[in-house]
């Protein structure tokens, strides 16, 4: 054994040197990723998102037709970006439809009596009613909003929403004061109540109505940073494969055959050098979505609050690249078929895993079909650290598949390798 | 591994002393998809402390036959011993002793020769001083010591075999086999490598080494075996071959085309039964060689250009190699 683990360090010596000696081929390895995620972060958010000047769709459902009813459509018909539709009766299903289907990006329900709801909420605020003993709940204003609507847009439209809601709740307040102080002549009145103790409407919210429902999208770089980095890391396999073919064209593959060098000292001597560069690929790609990306104007990559869990990721994403790489290498014959084969089969499975085009926009039975590919368990393991917030417990589903499809890989490349016709 | 500088010229024990180096038993192979066996049914016993090879044509089966050895390829059939181990299930030991340098280079194109030298030293096991002193002994061995820390893939062709052969020896192995070592390289390598392969058998390796020249074999080897088709068609020492056969033909060359004259004038000398011209050659036979050979070079001094050389009593293995293997002269 520790003979064995000699051997292994003399060979993973071996391919660091052949692969340090390729200059030109390292380079392409570690900017090819990073070139990616820079030009498509910057670019594709004209392709998901909306350019500027362009008018969105936004339908207001006014089920109440008095004053929180007008003075939401109010606000929205004076924003020359929108082009308004208003509805006076529409289920939340059937708006959400109309979202899914494409006529509009943007979807407000206001509830029928929403201002008497208001007006009773807002009675009991300045009774100074406690909080607890309140009938009234606060009024739900809800949104709803087309994943692909770009975030910058989407918050704009939020915030005019909740300033309308503000404006109409000062209005509506100025008014029952008045009222008050009408009636009461000013006999009573003790100042202002504390309006922050309860809002009369709830805060705006926005929920995004993708087809399976539910989840937040992630942004342009939360998805392209992960998208090139597991790209990158696959692609490795086209060297890997070449270069353990070349090893068996130049001979040397059978000379070892000839000594006692177990399987997994040749394979590994190989899987552990591009397991480095796979590493060295990643954190070159977030370091650059980091840092670099918020200076050429796009929005700056957050890596989640689970450094673990990214290393998790990292690591198995890697070892089942490598695993495939392995795999190909030791069953094709020439390195064109190896080249051909891997380089096609990582697209395939980047397109299908939703690497090339984000799941959210594809097709409902395309998104069922991305759970065959591992680019896409590895995706769905950087997203739940990037856009939900996961930890290592998040993720640990998507890395040991990603670790199983590895080992298998693993497993049946020695069992090939140790074979003699 | 033993740490002596050479291997020890004696074999270690009685028992291995009778066992010969390889011996093969109606050793058959076929590959998926041949048409006819590489090999078919080869009986050899090359034995301990001698120089054997094994000639053949362009796919006889001699490098098939050589994978064997080297636990590359799988039999078909029949037996395979090496030191009276058994390939297919002692391979540990066969490894340890056994040395094999294949026919077409196995380096590392982009690492430099003693950077090949020490990983395939460390795949062996070796380690420490010991090592260095192997990648030394090897660099001096094919005069490489200067070239040491250039890439192979700067070198010429023969000094990439030089260094293949010498890859073989790092863990210094008791039998060595090579397949074609000197197949494409100029006179002054090829006769580095054979000397140093008389210096390794003189301190007691077992040479196994697969050839299609034959004079290489006529001057290298101690026995040789002859296998065509996958077959074994001679084994033999070499002057016992040699003496079988004895050409009796005096073949005379000129430098240019002589006179159809010259032949016929030939035939009229007592002794001589034909004379057949083709080209600048000509060929007498006779069955009292010795005595014509007077009469043919008056003959020949009056009347044709210029006398290049005059062969003749010279019997070779590239006669015996072709008058076994058939003189097909076009390639299979
Ligand atoms: N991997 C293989 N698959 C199928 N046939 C093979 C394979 N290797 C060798 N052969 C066939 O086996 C026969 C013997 O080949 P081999 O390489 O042993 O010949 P050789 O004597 O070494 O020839 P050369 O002098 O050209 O090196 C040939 O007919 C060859 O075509
Ligand atoms: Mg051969």
């Amino acid at each position: 054994m520790m003979r064995d683990l000699a051997k292994l360090r003399a060979s993973v010596v071996k391919e660091a040197r052949i692969l340090l000696r390729d200059r030109q081929a390292l380079i392409l390895f570690f900017t090819m990723p990073v070139l990616f995620v820079l030009i498509l972060s910057l670019s594709l958010r004209d392709v998901f998102g909306d350019r500027p000047g362009a008018t969105f769709p936004v339908l207001v459902v006014a089920e109440d037709q008095a004053e929180v009813g007008r003075g939401i459509v109010a606000t929205f018909r004076a924003n020359p970006h929108i082009r308004l539709a208003l509805a006076e009766r529409a289920s939340e299903a059937q708006a959400r439809q109309w979202l899914i289907d494409g006529h509009y990006r943007f979807v407000v329900l206001v509830p029928a009596g929403a201002t008497l709801q208001a007006k009773r909420r807002l009675g009991e605020i300045m009774a100074e009613v406690p909080a607890d003993l309140r009938l009234e709940q606060p009024v739900a204003v809800r949104v709803l909003a087309d994943p692909s609507l770009r975030s910058d847009y989407r918050k704009v439209l939020e915030g005019s929403l909740d300033l309308a809601l503000h404006g109409i709740e000062m209005k509506l307040g100025r008014e029952q004061l008045e009222q008050t102080l009408r009636v009461t002549q000013g006999a009573h009145f003790t100042g202002l109540p504390d309006m922050d103790q309860g809002r009369v409407f709830q805060p705006v919210h926005g929920e995004t109505v993708t087809k399976r429902g539910g989840g937040p999208t992630p942004t342009s770089v939360q998805q392209n940073a992960p998208a090139w980095t597991l790209l990158a890391m696959f692609f490795l396999t086209v060297p890997l494969s070449v270069a353990f073919i070349k090893e068996r064209e130049q001979g040397s593959l059978f000379r070892l055959q000839t000594m006692t060098v177990p399987a997994w000292v040749v394979l590994g001597g190989k899987a552990v050098p591009y397991f480095v560069i796979n590493q060295i690929q990643m954190i070159s790609v977030l370091a650059v979505s980091v840092h670099v990306l918020p200076l050429l104007g796009g929005d700056p990559l957050g890596l989640g609050n689970a450094p673990l869990a990214l290393l998790l990721m990292g690591a198995s994403a890697s070892l089942a690249a490598i695993g495939f790489g392995i795999a190909v290498a030791v069953y094709a014959r020439t390195t064109e078929q190896a080249a051909g084969f891997s380089s096609a089969t990582v697209m395939i499975m980047g397109a299908l895993g939703g690497i090339l085009v984000p799941k959210a926009v594809m097709l409902p039975i395309m998104q069922e079909l991305a759970v065959i590919s591992p680019l896409s368990w590895g995706l769905d393991g950087f997203l739940d650290i990037f856009v939900r917030g996961g930890g290592v417990d998040d993720v640990l589903p998507e890395a040991l598949a990603l670790l199983a499809f590895s080992a298998f890989c693993h497993a049946i490349a020695i069992q090939r390798y140790r074979r003699r016709v | 591994m033993t740490s002596t500088a050479s291997p020890s010229p004696v074999p270690q024990s009685d028992v291995r002393a009778g066992t010969p180096a390889i011996e093969l038993k109606g050793l058959s192979k076929s590959f998926p998809g041949g048409r006819a066996p590489a090999l078919d049914g080869v009986d050899l016993s090359v034995p301990r402390g001698g120089i054997f090879g094994i000639l053949g044509p362009n796919g006889a089966g001699k490098t098939t036959l050589m994978s064997i050895l080297g636990g590359l390829i799988l039999p078909s059939s029949g037996s395979v011993r090496i030191d009276g181990h058994d390939v297919l299930t002692e391979a540990r030991h066969i490894r340890h002793i056994l040395g094999l340098v294949p026919q077409e280079p196995a380096i590392y194109p982009t690492l430099t020769a003693r950077e090949n030298l020490d990983f395939f030293g460390r795949m062996q096991g070796l380690s420490g001083a010991y090592l260095e002193s192997r990648i030394q002994a090897c660099l001096e061995l094919v005069e490489m010591t200067g070239e040491a820390d250039q890439r192979v893939e700067q070198f010429s062709g023969g000094y990439k075999r030089r260094l293949n052969m010498v890859i073989g020896l790092m863990h210094e192995p008791e039998i060595l086999i090579l397949d074609e070592p000197t197949v494409a390289i100029d006179p002054h390598s090829r006769a580095l490598i054979h000397h140093r392969l008389r210096e390794l058998n003189a301190a007691g390796i077992s040479i196994l080494i697969s050839t299609h020249y034959m004079e290489e074999a006529e001057m290298l080897c101690d026995e040789i075996a002859i296998i065509d088709h996958g077959r074994l068609m001679v084994q033999g020492l070499v002057p016992d071959l040699l003496a079988q056969r004895r050409d009796e033909a005096i073949e005379l060359q000129f430098f240019g085309e002589p006179g159809a004259g010259l032949a016929r004038a030939l035939e009229t000398i007592p002794g001589v039964q034909r004379a057949e011209q083709a080209g600048c050659r000509v060929r007498v036979f006779s069955d009292r060689p010795e005595q014509v050979i007077a009469p043919i070079m008056q003959r020949v001094q009056a009347e044709a250009p210029t006398l290049r050389s005059l062969v003749f009593g010279r019997a070779s293995l590239e006669q015996v190699f072709l008058s076994l293997t058939g003189d097909r002269g076009a390639p299979r």
